[in-house]
């Protein structure tokens, strides 16, 4: 499974059940649009920490790193790429 | 239950001694809405502002819920609930936060003097247009280099007209939703930095409360608590410890609310007879002995909870809607148990009444708990 794949599933399981992964676009807005919120945020950092085995540093609480599917893989991509 | 050993049994019974000067005057105090500076100086005195601080920066070094039990007990002891308020606003608004977010010149600045009571703090959250949704706040925080520019407007600042530090919450990222929002630890005297619109309160009079205006506030980026980015992590951590450390004084003045009931309960004479013979008036004090220990409970399993480092997002939302509604029926429950004493201010149980109210309300009303819990429950908006 590839890692947007991961976390499509992972957005779908935990902010929108009941989702079809095809409905859920990978640059779909998720911060903006509601679907993660101030616990969901922190839910899915520590998930993302702790699923890629990375730490997410001060530089990289940046928004545009968790706004989509896209984003985040990018963001994990990069992050394991500089560890 | 909890088995509490001799030191922490010792640590809580050592405030009775304090209860008494604690809560002298506490009815005019109230009436007076007059923050009570010199009983601020005993509160220090009593060492309870340090409780769950590092030792190295002055504080007694204690655990969460040995916190929880000695503040139960100055809810027990101190008829004062406002005073008991700004004491758990200002642990937690600014000591807690520092402590596990702040940097080791955060923490050597500030820490010694939360922990000592010699400066007050206070948080800056809610806004006027955005009530408990932290998402939606205006007050915009602009970086300029290597500094901060607060711009907006804050509401219900708890301990605001008497802080010393504030902690406030801005945002950072205008499209950043929860990350977009970052916590300033903000001296009172920075240039930019007024309060106003000190109304009136319900209750908890002596805890005074205002609004907060920022014109430009410039702050260096030393003054960023925990991460740019990550105001709604420190929001979060401290919001746990608020609820449970401010609703276990409330646990505590409902013990002291059920013994004062049963006290009279047994002496009070009706057509002969002690009114605590009748049924109507004992199943008032057993409801009542029955939402306290619910209440308890509840705070102390999810201290647990959250000392094991467990998710308690829902066990938190119910500790906080079990005790606010508990501490607001029995003290209704006490108004009417005491009849037309419990009716008349020089009691103390019609406060008792305002004060529990606003435990519906603050930190986080109990309209937000039920939607939490909802949310948790896949009931949430836009499932």
């Amino acid at each position: 499974m590839s890692n947007v794949d991961t976390i499509k599933n992972f957005v779908i399981s935990e902010f929108l059940p009941g989702t079809a992964p095809a409905e859920l676009a990978v640059d779909h807005d998720l911060l903006n649009d509601g679907v993660i919120d101030s616990l969901g945020v922190l839910k899915l950092i520590a998930w993302v920490e702790d699923r890629f085995e990375l730490a997410v540093g001060d530089a990289d609480l940046d928004p545009e790193n968790f706004r989509s599917v896209e984003a985040i893989d990018h963001f994990v991509t990069h992050a394991r790429a500089a560890a | 239950m909890i088995r509490w050993n001799t030191d922490q049994t010792d640590l809580r019974e050592g405030l009775e001694r304090w209860g008494e000067a604690l809560s002298a005057d506490h009815i005019e105090l109230e009436e007076q809405g007059r923050f009570p500076e010199d009983k601020w100086k005993l509160l220090r005195d009593t060492g309870i502002l340090s409780l769950p601080f590092e030792e190295e920066y002055g504080g007694l070094g204690q655990s969460l819920l040995t916190t929880m039990y000695a503040l139960e007990g100055l809810g027990e002891y101190n008829r004062d609930s406002g005073l008991s308020f700004s004491a758990t606003t200002s642990i937690c608004s600014t000591g807690i936060p520092v402590q596990h977010f702040g940097t080791d010149d955060q923490k050597q600045r500030y820490l010694p003097l939360i922990a000592s009571g010699e400066a007050i703090g206070a948080h800056a959250i809610t806004e006027a247009e955005g009530g408990s949704d932290a998402m939606a706040m205006t007050t915009r925080a602009t970086r300029d280099g290597e500094t901060f520019v607060l711009s907006g407007s804050k509401a219900f600042v708890s301990n605001g007209p008497i802080a010393d530090v504030i902690v406030v919450y801005a945002r950072t990222h205008p499209r950043g939703g929860p990350l977009g929002t970052t916590a300033f630890l903000v001296d009172r005297d920075t240039p930019g930095l007024t309060t106003g619109g000190c109304g009136k309160k319900m209750g908890l009079r002596t805890s005074p409360l205002c609004e907060l205006y920022l014109d430009d506030v410039r702050v260096p980026r030393s003054a960023v608590l925990g991460r740019v980015g990550g105001g709604l992590m420190v929001l979060d951590h401290v919001m746990k410890r608020e609820v449970l450390f401010s609703f276990v004084v409330n646990a505590g003045e409902m013990r002291h609310r059920l013994e004062r009931c049963v006290a009279y309960a047994k002496t009070r004479q009706s057509f002969g007879r002690a009114i605590g013979s009748y049924q109507s008036i004992a199943n008032k004090i057993v409801d009542m002995k029955i939402q306290l220990e619910s209440a308890r409970k509840w705070l102390y399993d999810t201290g647990e909870k959250l000392e094991a480092g467990e998710d308690v997002t829902v066990d938190l939302a119910i500790a906080k809607l079990v005790t606010s509604r508990s501490n607001l029926a029995t003290s209704l429950a006490a108004v009417q148990i005491f009849g037309g004493h419990g009716y008349m201010s020089e009691y103390g149980l019609e406060q008792d009444v305002r004060n529990a109210v606003g435990g519906t309300v603050y930190s986080g009303t109990n309209e937000i708990q039920y939607n939490r819990i909802a949310s948790m429950l896949g009931l949430g908006a836009g499932r």
